[in-house]
């Protein structure tokens, strides 16, 4: 965190309750004079009155500076996760929502550590030390009685605080899970709609937030038992520092004003333990809060390796007795898989659901290792490449296309952002992204939701063929990419991906019969493993 | 901005015990605090000046102290007790009313809303409510209580001084009114800069393979921190408001301890007493009035959440039920006569005049490229939308006179869009029929040709399946939401391409056995090909929102 932003803050909380020192005074002095004694007047009261405003103002800066610390810390923190969660990728199998939990709802609970809990934890000690001296000044008794409750809150807190640090974070966890659960539901709300399980679903939802209420009433039980505690000792306080000057010094007492004064101290004493005690709570959700956050903040781009000077033209892909295992109890995606496809080839991946097809798109895309054997670009190990200069040389287009909330056009642009519009125009073409888009009141600058609203799925295909023409990469991987399609479309689709792939070399995983007419070699898979290579024309 | 609190309000009616108790708890905290520094202060000012003014009454100030300082604490803890239960529960009834409403109004799918904003919606914004009672209804009550009292206690001594101080205290009263529409503008921008915020994070998650493959992440990144940055701009003005409210509020109140004091100035040895207790009280008061200036702030941003909730909540659901539903059909033909349909006023007609026959135990294929409507005739069928001319009848009754619940009974759909929840397979399975037992889920998985791929699962039906299914394939989740339609006992069975993802072996094998599987049951089979061993009843072809039959 910003250091300056620190010492501004606690800078300005000393300044506050100095300004509330001599306010106390000015008032036990005219109280004071209403009681008989002292000779403060006029003056002084409208000395308070403008020592008032300038507390305000140091008020406002004080908030003013916290903002600006918790803001820069937040900053720091979200770009971290954000971008350890992009690292990742497709192996975090978290929900979305969760995931968006931890960058969104996590960081944001992280503020008030940066913005108040620092700062506070600084002052509650300057600042009933400050108040403590200046009544000790005036009757020594008085100080200590201060000095002794001031000792008692953290005592207090600790107490109360070991349980609350553990509640916190069980408190955090079910709002991860509720947060998750939701967006997975709405996510399906057309299906839970279609078997009428959406009451059930909703009461479910309703269990949950019941849940979440006895985890954080848990919490709060606790949070409030210390606070609790501090009102106590702030009000034992009160009643000693009067019963010491009402009743034992008393009648005769020897300086009036000094006992107003030190009356009117407790306030000022306990306002910044108070605010300490605040948070304090702020830092036990931000305890919970950072250790969900802390496997995201630790060092980015574990997966290091080597970076292209540049992106070959042409590029020859060679697997040679690579196994892959995600899971162990699942058994091996790819037993020993072998094959070589030349620079400006296609190689047809076909075979059963589960047969490893996709698996081989997913090594070259940097989105898995394999355990065993050697993937090579043009004869090197492609493997010591860094997972994103792998992607570098690759156009890629899945089975469903994810179109993001922008235009047609964004969405294209996504491969490469520096292409001009006439690249952008001729990718549209090449894909018959035109054929619909032309129709369109905005063409290729309406805006389509995020998850393609308003698209069929054969036009949101078109949009991700376009984006492959668009990044001209040497290496083209196409994964099951009309599975979803009927004939008619279908047809159109395998058409611009014909041309796609021509003079770039492809692999395309697939069980679309068509894509055999191709007159590629074809690859058929079987549990990982390669069941006999058919060339081109046998 | 009253209309939507109000209606907040009425949102939480049946927790209304809860909400008063807090407010009532807290009303009795604030007087206790206010009896507690008049006494110390009494207490004092009695000890010092003994046998003037008050006689005795030092002993008594004191003896009643004891009392209060153990009584204050007590009852600022069950304040807080009180008050976040009673929130909690009220925000619990909010939740579970805001996702029936949208799975009233939503049905076929959130469409252009983004789906952050949404979860933005339910979590913060049902949770920017508690703000209203906790920050604004319950300091605000307990305000007026800690005014109405030094008015009455001072009343009773100079009407002059209660004036001097319960004016200023009362226009610190009045700053969170007067200061919310200000803090309601930005209020907003910082709720919509949250929603924008969270779109931003949840659109490149959501489409990570496609983000990844084009290098995007910095991409990103960079949209993300520039998000951010526009939110903490913001939240850097909500700030700012907070905090001239709170230094005005703040000068407010030492505005009436310093007229205190010069009243008793003024008024010299006559006004002592009432003037000393006055001081006391106002010092006192500023615990009960500091949090009030930044009420405003709390009433905006409760006000904006609901307000968003509400939009999204009173969105016209597509199909109303109707008010006094027909009997349930006996019977599960279903007949589409002289059916028109438009998505969209503007958009081309998907059907212009279409007409169509299943009789019961029927198997028809329904054959035509994308975009030729046949799920829209599914979500017709289902009433996720209404015809806009002609009718659709279930067993000889129009769909229209039956609570689209009953249709959904009788008729089960596997859409191209089906989902499996973040789960078990058993509970995905058993979203179709919840009393379905383990045999009939093993079943089912056989029909759909998955049986196998799950036995061999470690743990079985309790394997859990991730976020949209993405434990599995794309070929073995689609063949779980298909043994799902086929677990319903409902007597219609649409299939939406129920072969997708399954390869050409299986996808025969399942064909193969469609009959067996549906046995005595109505089937649509909405597929763009048919493998030729179907065996279908009718085959019809869906061309210019037309069915018109055609050959095997």
């Amino acid at each position: 965190m910003a250091r300056p932003l620190v010492i501004r803050s606690v800078g300005i909380g000393v300044a506050l309750v100095a300004v509330g020192i001599a306010e106390a005074w000015l008032i036990a002095g005219l109280l004071a004079r209403l009681l008989g004694f002292g000779d403060a007047g006029w003056p002084a009261l409208v000395l308070a009155g403008g020592l008032a405003l300038i507390a305000a103002g140091l008020g406002i800066a004080q908030e003013r500076a916290q903002v600006a610390a918790g803001e820069a810390a937040k900053a720091r923190l979200r770009a971290q996760a954000f971008s350890r969660l992009l690292d990742k990728g497709v192996q975090d199998l978290r929900p979305v929502g969760a995931r968006t939990a931890l960058v969104v709802d996590r960081v944001d609970a992280m503020e008030g550590y940066f913005a108040r809990w620092v700062p506070a934890a600084m002052l509650a000690i300057i600042g009933p030390l400050m108040v403590a001296g200046a009544a000790g000044a005036m009757d020594g008794v008085t100080g200590w009685i201060l000095v002794v409750a001031g000792l008692m809150v953290p005592v207090a807190q600790a107490g109360a605080g070991i349980g609350a640090a553990a509640a916190s974070r069980r408190q955090f966890g079910a709002l991860q899970a509720l947060s998750g659960r939701f967006l997975d539901r709405m996510r399906g709300l057309p299906t839970l709609v279609l078997f009428n399980r959406e009451k059930a679903e909703q009461s479910a939802l309703g269990v949950r937030a019941e849940e979440l209420r006895v985890r954080t009433m848990k919490v709060l039980r606790v949070a409030f038992l210390s606070s609790g505690a501090m009102e106590l000792i702030a009000a034992a306080t009160l009643a000693c520092i009067a019963i010491r000057h009402g009743a034992v010094l008393g009648e005769a007492h020897p300086d009036p004003t000094a006992a107003l004064f030190a009356l009117l101290l407790v306030p000022a004493f306990f306002q910044p333990l108070r605010l300490f005690a605040q948070a304090y709570h702020e830092r036990l959700s931000a305890t919970g809060a950072a250790a969900d956050l802390a496997p995201l903040l630790g060092a980015v781009g574990t997966g290091g390796g080597l970076v292209l000077e540049t992106v070959p033209p042409r590029v020859t892909v060679t697997f040679d007795n690579v196994s892959l295992t995600y899971d162990s109890a699942r058994g091996a995606a790819l037993d020993g898989l072998s094959f070589r496809v030349g620079a400006g080839e296609t190689l047809v991946l076909m075979g059963a659901s589960g047969a490893g097809k996709t698996s081989v798109l997913r090594l070259l895309m940097g989105f898995a290792r394999p355990d065993g054997g050697r993937i090579a670009f043009n004869g090197r190990d492609a493997m010591a490449l860094r997972p994103d200069e792998l992607r570098r040389m690759t156009a890629y287009v899945g089975q469903r296309a994810h179109l993001f909330r922008g235009t047609l056009a964004e969405n294209i642009r996504l491969s490469r952002p520096e292409a001009d519009e006439a690249a952008v125009q001729d990718a549209a073409a090449a894909a018959r992204v035109m054929d619909f888009a032309a129709d369109l009141p905005l063409g290729l600058d309406t805006v389509v939701g995020e998850g393609g609203f308003g698209l069929s799925g054969g036009q949101a295909q078109r949009v991700a063929v376009a984006r492959a023409f668009l990044r001209d990469a040497p290496l083209v991987l196409l994964d099951e990419p009309t599975a979803h399609l009927d004939p008619g479309t279908e047809a159109e689709v395998m058409e611009s991906l014909k041309r796609l792939c021509l003079g770039r070399t492809a692999i395309i995983a697939t069980h679309a019969r068509g894509f055999r007419a191709w007159g590629a070699a074809v690859l058929d898979l079987a549990g990982g493993r390669a069941l006999g290579k058919q060339m081109a024309g046998d | 901005m009253v209309a939507v609190l109000g209606r907040v309000l009425g949102l939480w009616g049946a927790r209304g015990g809860w909400l008063f108790a807090g407010v009532t708890v807290s009303v009795v905290s604030v007087l206790l605090g206010l009896a507690l520094m008049a006494l110390a202060g009494r207490g004092v000012a009695d000890g010092i000046h003994a046998g003037t003014l008050f006689v005795g009454g030092g002993g008594l100030a004191f003896v009643m102290l004891r009392g209060v300082v153990v009584a204050r604490p007590v009852a600022r803890y069950l304040e807080r007790l009180v008050t976040h239960e009673a929130t909690f529960r009220a925000l619990a009834d909010t939740r579970v009313w805001f996702f029936g409403r949208l799975a009233e109004r939503l049905p076929a799918g959130i469409g252009m809303r983004r789906m952050g904003d949404l979860l933005g919606r339910l979590v913060s914004d049902v949770e920017a409510l508690d703000g209203f009672y906790l920050r604004a209804l319950v300091p605000g009550a307990a305000a007026i209580a800690a005014v109405l009292g030094i008015a009455v206690v001072l009343g009773f001594a100079s009407t002059a001084l209660a004036a001097v101080v319960v004016v200023p205290l009362a226009l610190a009263l009045l700053l969170p009114p007067l200061l919310a529409p200000r803090a309601a503008r930005v209020a907003t921008a910082v709720a919509s800069r949250q929603g924008a915020l969270r779109a931003a994070v949840v659109d490149p998650l959501t489409g990570m393979e496609d983000t990844l493959a084009a290098n995007a992440e910095a991409r990103a990144g960079a949209r993300v921190a520039a998000e951010g940055a526009a939110l903490a701009e913001a939240e850097r003005r909500v700030a700012r408001e907070a905090a001239i409210g709170g230094a005005a509020g703040a000068v407010l109140i030492r505005l009436a301890l310093l007229g205190a004091l010069g009243w008793g100035l003024a008024m010299g040895a006559e006004g002592m007493a009432p003037a000393v207790l006055a001081v006391f009280l106002a010092v006192a008061s500023a615990e009960a009035l500091g949090l009030m200036p930044r009420a405003g702030a709390s009433i905006a941003a409760a006000a904006a959440a609901g307000a968003r909730l509400f939009e999204a909540a009173d969105t016209a659901p597509p199909v109303s039920d109707p008010a006094t539903p027909a009997a349930a059909p006996i019977g599960h033909a279903l007949g589409v006569e002289a059916v028109r349909f438009a998505w969209t006023p503007d958009r081309a007609p998907v059907f212009e005049s279409l007409d169509l026959d299943v009789p019961e135990g029927a198997r028809v294929a329904l054959l035509g490229p994308s975009g030729s409507g046949k799920s829209t005739l599914a979500a017709l069928l289902l009433k996720l939308a209404a015809p806009a001319g002609g009718r659709i009848t279930l067993g000889g009754v129009d769909i229209a006179d039956l609570p689209a619940a009953l249709v959904r009974t009788r008729i089960a759909c596997l859409t191209q869009d089906a989902r499996l929840f973040d789960d078990t397979i058993a509970a995905n399975l058993r979203i179709a029929d919840p009393g379905a037992d383990d045999a009939a889920l093993w079943q089912a998985l056989d029909r759909a040709r998955v049986g196998e791929v799950v036995r061999a699962l470690p743990d079985g039906l309790a394997t859990q399946c991730g976020e949209a299914g993405v434990r599995f394939s794309g070929g073995q989740a689609r063949r779980l939401v298909l043994a799902r339609v086929l677990l319903s006992p409902a007597s219609v069975l649409i299939l939406d391409e129920p072969a997708a993802g399954l390869d050409a072996a299986n996808e025969r094998a399942f064909l193969e056995t469609l009959e067996s599987a549906t046995a005595g049951r109505s089937v649509i089979l909405i597929t763009h090909r048919l493998v030729g061993v179907e065996r279908p009843t009718r085959i019809l072809r869906l061309v210019g929102g037309r069915a018109i039959p055609a050959a095997g």
